[in-house]
């Protein structure tokens, strides 16, 4: 599984401005929507559940990341996407710091190996410092597209 | 010490079980690894843990060196018998 596989590059969206949690999930799913992944019946219902899920526990992991999620009958294959935020949204997360680097999933309800295995790939990635610098630098998705590829190639560390 | 653990729900080690072991191992001062095959994580370390892609079904090895360390163990194995108290498969 590569990331450039998952991550819908038409959704990608850099410079995210969103005063809170909610407003950065809409932007996010609204973004999958306008690329065509998720279809407009369904927007409203993929947010409310990504939303029900973060009641759980928050996605912002720490480090400056967040990774809002659900499952979602409405699509057949793990989708995301990323955002990246220059001032930060606060995400509630664990370590109290605002978040810089969204990535968004939704996966077919009875896939969760492939959530898993999703979730592996962005960890190991994030991991990578260089990875992250490189991705908070990124101005325009064609950046962010590339920089998805090397990662994916292992040309970043 | 040492002490193995399977991944008994169903969803293996997804974000929710991945924080609650980071929260709970990050409790005590001793160093925590979680073993699959043949990587090793740091089990206070969310995207450490991420990392091990732990299916339904995978048994790990938790190993802790020092101050605390048979305690960190004894309530790392409760969290993985609870299930990670998930309530039902929504809590990807």
């Amino acid at each position: 599984m590569k990331l450039s596989d998952i991550v819908v590059s038409e959704a990608i969206v850099t410079g995210l401005r969103a005063d809170s949690k909610e407003a950065a999930i809409r932007i996010m799913v609204a973004s999958l929507k306008d690329a065509g992944s998720v279809a407009p019946d369904d927007e409203e219902s993929i947010v409310a559940a990504i939303l029900k899920r973060e009641e759980l526990g928050s996605t912002g992991i720490g480090n400056g990341v967040a990774v809002p999620h659900t499952k979602h009958p409405s699509v057949d294959k793990l989708i995301a996407s990323v955002a990246l935020s220059n001032e930060g949204v606060d995400f509630a997360s664990l370590d109290g710091e605002n978040v810089h680097i969204l990535f968004l999933l939704v996966s077919p309800p009875d896939r969760p190996g492939d959530h898993l295995r999703g979730l592996e790939n962005i960890s190991r990635h994030l991991r990578n410092q260089n990875f992250c610098n490189f991705l908070k630098q990124s101005t325009t998705k064609e950046e962010v597209i590339e920089l998805l590829k090397e990662a994916d190639n292992n040309q970043l560390e | 010490m040492r002490q193995s653990v399977n991944v008994n729900n169903e969803n293996g080690l997804h974000l929710v079980p991945c924080s609650r072991i980071a929260q709970r191992a990050a409790r005590f001062q001793c160093d925590v690894q979680i073993h699959k095959e043949n990587r090793s994580v740091d089990a206070k370390s969310i995207l450490d843990l991420m990392t091990l892609n732990a299916e339904h079904g995978t048994t790990l090895i938790l190993e802790a060196r020092g101050d605390g360390a048979a305690e960190a163990i004894l309530e790392i194995v409760r969290l993985f018998e609870s299930n990670f108290q998930e309530d039902d498969d929504q809590s990807t």
